[in-house]
C-alpha cells in the first residue's frame, strides 16, 4: 500500500535532482564573496530546511496520533523524524565543511543557524533512547507523540533564542548576498529545495513501505503459526 | 466534579507537606549547588567571577541542581499509586500538571533562596545584581518547571528513569539557558549593573514559559491514559 | 567527444572546489549508506518470505499426501517440491 506511489515519486526525485545539479554547476553564477565555495549553499541549506520541516511534520503527525488514536500516525511520525534526523546529520556535515572552507575551522559558534541546528539535532537524537526506555508499546507511542509535539514546538523557539544571541560583531559565516539572492541563484535554490523535499518524501515512503512489508510478514507468520523471526525492533512502530 | 482550584490546592498542599516532612529533594539540591560552586572555584581556578563566567557558573549549577529535584518529582506518585488515584478521581487530570509545576517552582525558589546568596558570597564583588536577578530567576523557574514536569512525568514510567530526564531535558532547556545567562551576564559585569537587552531576554523567557506551560497542560491528559 | 563535455566547467582546483566536492560527496555517501541499510532489510524480508513460503507449501502438501496415501509420511512430496528450482512461484522474477 505504501509502495504504490513510490515509482513515480522516485522518478520525479531523480529528474528534480538532475535539473538542480545542472543548474547549480552550469547555470548559477559564481558568487562574489565566497567564490566557488558558495555552491555548498545549494546543498546545505535545503538539507537543513527540509530537515526542520520534516521535524514539524513529525510533530503534526504526532498531534493526529493523539487526537485520532490511530497507530498509523505514530508510524508516520516516527519515520518522518527518522528521515529528518538523517537529513540533519547531512546538514551538519555539509555545514561543517562549508565552515572549514570559508572560516578555516570545522566548527563555528557564531553562525546561529548551525548552532540552532546542533541543538535541534541533539534533542531529536534523544528520541530513540527515549522510545527504547518505555516498554509498553501503546504508552511508548503516546509518549513519543508527546515528545514529537514538544520538540516541534521547541524548534522555532530555539532558532529565535540562538539568533538573538548571535554576536553582532562577528559577521555571519553563511551570509549570502546583501540584497537577497539574484534571480538565477533564487531559481537554483528553489529547485534545490524542491528536490530535497521530494527526496525526503520518497525516503519516508520507502521506509514506510519496508516497515509495512515487515509487518505483513509478521502477520503471515502468525497466521501460519510459524515461529516468529528473532530480531524485532523495540522502538520502531509496527506498520500494517 | 471537584472544581480544579480545590484539586490543585489539595495536590500542591500534599506535595509540599510531604517534602517538608521527609526533606528528600531540597537539602540535596541545595548542598549539590553549593558543592558545585566549590568545584567551579577550583575547576576554573578563580576566586571572583563576573560577567559571562559568573552567569554561566550560576545557571549551569542551578540547572543541574534542578535536574536532581525533577528526577524525584513523580516518584511518590509512581510508587504509592498516585497516578491511579488521579485517574479515578473526578477531577480534570491536567490539574496534576499545574500542581506539580507549582510545587517544582516552590522547590526551585527555595533552592535559589539558598544558593544565589551563597553564590554572591563566594564569587561576586557586589550584591547589586541580585535584585534585578529575581525577575530572571522567576521567569526561568516557570519555564524550567513546566518542561521539567512534562519530561519527568514521562520518565517516571520508563526503564532508565534517572537517565532520561537529564538526557531529554537538557537540550529542551537550552533556549531557556541562553536567555537566562544572556540576561544575567550584564547584571554581573565588573563595571556595574547594566541592562543591555534585558527586555529582549525577558521576552524570550516569557515566550518559552508560555509555550511550554500551555503545551504541557494540553498534552498531560494523554500522558495519564492507562 | 560530445561537445557539451567541453562546456562543462572544470572543478576549480583551489580550496573552494575541494570543499564543494567534499560536501556533495558526503551527501551521496549518506544516501548510499541509507540504501545499503534498506538493502539489508530487504534481504532479510526476502529470506523470511522464502521461509514462510516453504512452511506454507509443506502445509498444503501434507494434507494432500495424507489424502493420497494415508499412513505415508509427508516427506516425499515436500522434498520433490523443494528440489524444483525456486519452486513454481519463484520462477517469474
Amino acid at each position: 500500500m505504501y509502495g504504490k506511489g513510490l515509482r513515480p515519486l522516485s522518478i520525479a526525485t531523480v529528474i528534480a535532482f538532475a535539473i538542480t545539479l545542472s543548474l547549480v554547476f552550469f547555470y548559477a553564477p559564481i558568487e562574489a564573496d565566497q567564490g566557488f565555495l558558495q555552491k555548498i549553499f545549494y546543498l546545505h541549506v535545503p538539507l537543513a530546511i527540509v530537515a526542520l520541516c520534516g521535524f514539524i511534520v513529525g510533530g503534526i503527525f504526532a498531534v493526529l496520533h493523539l487526537r485520532r488514536d490511530d497507530p498509523r500516525y505514530d508510524a508516520y511520525s516516527y519515520v518522518s523524524i527518522h528521515i529528518s534526523v538523517i537529513f540533519a546529520v547531512g546538514a551538519l556535515l555539509t555545514g561543517s565543511i562549508w565552515a572549514k572552507g570559508s572560516w578555516g575551522h570545522w566548527w563555528v559558534w557564531n553562525e546561529p543557524t548551525l548552532v540552532s541546528f546542533l541543538i535541534v539535532f541533539l534533542l531529536y537524537a534523544t528520541y530513540y533512547p527515549f522510545r527504547y526506555a518505555i516498554e509498553d508499546r501503546q504508552r511508548q507511542a503516546r509518549y513519543a507523540s508527546v515528545f514529537a509535539i514538544t520538540a516541534g514546538a521547541f524548534v522555532p523557539l530555539n532558532f529565535l533564542a540562538v539568533r538573538a544571541s548571535a554576536s553582532l560583531v562577528h559577521p555571519r559565516v553563511f551570509a549570502t548576498a546583501e540584497g537577497g539572492l539574484p534571480g538565477s541563484m533564487m531559481l537554483t535554490f528553489l529547485c534545490a529545495i524542491g528536490s530535497m523535499a521530494l527526496l525526503w518524501t520518497t525516503l519516508v515512503k520507502f521506509e514506510l513501505s519496508a516497515k509495512s512489508a515487515q509487518g505483513q510478514m509478521k502477520r503471515l507468520r502468525r497466521a501460519l503459526d510459524a515461529p516468529t523471526s528473532a530480531a524485532t525492533s523495540r522502538i520502531a512502530p509496527e506498520v500494517h | 466534579m471537584t472544581p480544579s482550584r480545590t484539586a490543585f490546592a489539595a495536590i500542591l498542599g500534599k506535595d509540599l507537606r510531604a517534602e517538608l516532612r521527609t526533606l528528600q529533594s531540597l537539602p540535596a539540591m541545595a548542598l549539590f549547588a553549593i558543592t558545585s560552586f566549590v568545584i567551579f572555584r577550583f575547576g576554573l581556578n578563580r576566586t571572583h567571577l563576573s560577567g559571562s563566567l559568573a552567569a554561566g557558573v550560576l545557571w549551569a549549577t542551578l540547572l543541574f541542581a534542578a535536574v536532581l529535584g525533577i528526577n524525584r518529582l513523580f516518584v511518590a506518585e509512581r510508587e504509592e499509586g498516585g497516578f491511579d488515584a488521579i485517574r479515578l478521581a473526578p477531577i480534570d487530570r491536567s490539574v496534576l500538571f499545574t500542581a506539580k509545576v507549582a510545587a517544582l517552582i516552590v522547590y526551585l525558589a527555595a533552592l535559589e533562596l539558598i544558593a544565589v546568596p551563597i553564590f554572591a558570597l563566594f564569587f561576586l564583588t557586589s550584591a547589586a545584581s541580585l535584585a534585578p536577578l529575581i525577575i530572571v530567576l522567576v521567569l526561568a523557574d516557570i519555564g524550567l518547571a513546566a518542561t521539567g514536569t512534562l519530561i519527568s512525568s514521562m520518565a517516571v514510567n520508563s526503564r532508565a528513569r534517572d537517565l532520561l530526564v537529564p538526557l531529554v531535558l537538557l537540550p529542551l532547556v537550552v533556549p531557556l539557558m541562553i536567555a537566562a545567562t544572556a540576561a544575567t551576564e550584564p547584571l554581573m559585569l565588573l563595571g556595574g549593573v547594566s541592562y543591555h537587552r534585558f527586555g529582549t531576554w525577558l521576552t524570550v523567557l516569557g515566550l518559552y514559559d508560555l509555550i511550554f506551560a500551555l503545551l504541557g497542560y494540553a498534552v498531560f491528559d494523554f500522558l495519564l491514559e492507562d | 567527444m560530445p561537445a557539451w563535455l567541453f562546456a562543462a566547467p572544470s572543478i576549480p582546483n583551489d580550496v573552494g572546489g575541494k570543499y564543494v566536492a567534499g560536501a556533495y560527496i558526503v551527501f551521496v555517501l549518506l544516501l548510499l549508506i541509507y540504501v545499503a541499510i534498506m538493502g539489508m532489510k530487504l534481504a532479510r524480508i526476502e529470506r523470511d518470505l522464502r521461509e514462510v513460503a516453504e512452511i506454507a507449501e509443506s502445509r498444503t502438501a501434507a494434507p494432500a499426501a495424507d489424502q493420497a496415501a494415508p499412513g505415508r509420511g509427508s516427506q516425499e512430496p515436500s522434498i520433490s517440491d523443494s528440489l524444483a528450482p525456486g519452486g513454481s512461484r519463484g520462477g517469474g522474477a
